[in-house]
């Protein structure tokens, strides 16, 4: 079995995990790795917890990494279901006390990967505020968004890098799939009206990339 | 990470040297501890810890809350605190590491959890350079390039 962008058959999560590791060509993440080799010695946020595989690849580009497992945190705050029970303003606060507990203007890029998409008014907005706090002024930010305005719920990934052009989207163990939001150009437009630049990239599948500047 | 104490063999294949101090799960330290040999911690420790030149290993039952240097350091269990490693730190999946990271090389295990920054000296991110370079399709990651693989056949 071949494995594309956005193919790939998914089931909710079972003591045996079995749901596919998909691999999947990113032009937004290698638009991203443009941006870092123009620099040297940045400093980059991964949201998407410890792996070998990024560690490697940033600290290969010369650069230093951080992580952060906001997805974890979502896990701890809100339990099963991300969006209904980050309506309890006890969970929301307990998840912002948890997230981007770095110092002020601490990192030059992240690695926001889909993380934000679970996330729902006003929560998501007070998220992005904080992790504004811990970029410096020129940050870039590079963001997955679900495009596919008829799923009704969507799995909750690990990426892992493994090359500038290809990314591996790993099912998280211990999650199960989360009622799916849309979020198309606007929406993303009206959350980062702060940013002084945005990018948006084609996909071939259901998944919208876009490059944030602070 | 499991309650109940486990027990713990940091080296299953040849015992323990004759040049390795060990602290067991059911001692408590507070203060500086300096070591002039490997030193295997499975209690819990609160302060610094010392092992210049020798290897320190952190075990499953371990709840350090410290600074530690050593030449190498494998993590099994739970720190907070800076982690200074001349040579190599190992981080395993059952381990929980909230602090920052200053080594040359780094191996993390799918499932460890880690929440910190990581600075790579520069013989180490070259040596890492090296490696990308020499593997096109990236790093591999353990669980999920033969998962990947496997499925593609």
């Amino acid at each position: 079995m071949k494995f594309g962008a956005g193919k790939g058959v998914f089931s909710h999560f079972s003591d045996k995990d079995t749901r596919p590791t998909l691999s999947r060509k990113s032009s937004g993440f290698d638009q991203f790795c443009s941006i870092l080799q123009s620099y040297e010695n940045l400093s980059i946020l991964d949201m998407s917890g410890a792996s070998q595989a990024n560690i490697s690849f940033i600290t290969g580009m010369g650069h230093r990494i951080s992580s952060d497992d906001v997805i974890g945190t979502m896990v701890e705050c809100f339990g099963k279901d991300f969006l209904a029970n980050q309506q309890a303003a006890s969970n929301a606060q307990r998840f912002l006390d948890k997230s981007f507990t770095f110092p002020e203007a601490s990192f030059d890029g992240a690695l926001v990967w889909d993380a934000f998409q679970f996330l729902t008014s006003p929560l998501i907005e007070q998220a992005i505020n904080q992790l504004f706090r811990i970029l410096r002024p020129g940050a870039h930010l590079l963001l997955f968004f679900s495009a596919n305005e008829k799923a009704s719920s969507i799995p909750v990934y690990n990426y892992r890098i493994q090359d500038r052009k290809t990314l591996l989207q790993m099912p998280r163990q211990g999650t199960t799939d989360q009622k799916s939001q849309y979020f198309n150009n606007r929406r993303i437009e009206k959350l980062f009206e702060r940013a002084s630049s945005m990018k948006f990239f084609l996909t071939r599948d259901h998944l919208r990339e876009v490059i944030v500047r602070r | 990470m499991s309650s109940q104490p486990r027990s713990f063999d940091p080296d299953p294949v040849s015992p323990r040297g004759a040049g390795t101090a060990a602290l067991g799960k059911n001692v408590t330290i507070k203060g500086q501890i300096f070591a002039r040999e490997d030193l295997i911690i499975d209690g819990e420790v609160e302060g610094t810890v010392e092992c210049q030149e020798h290897r320190l290993t952190i075990g499953p039952n371990a709840r350090v809350q410290a600074g530690l240097k050593a030449r190498e350091i494998v993590i099994h269990g739970s720190i907070q605190g800076n982690v200074d490693a001349t040579d190599k730190i190992d981080i395993k999946k059952e381990a929980k590491l909230v602090g920052d990271i200053k080594t040359s090389r780094i191996v993390i295990e799918d499932g460890a959890y880690f929440k910190g920054s990581i600075d790579i000296s520069k013989a180490g991110a070259k040596a890492a350079s090296g490696a990308s370079a020499a593997a096109p399709q990236g790093v591999p990651v353990s669980n999920t390039a033969s998962a990947v693989a496997n499925a593609s056949k």
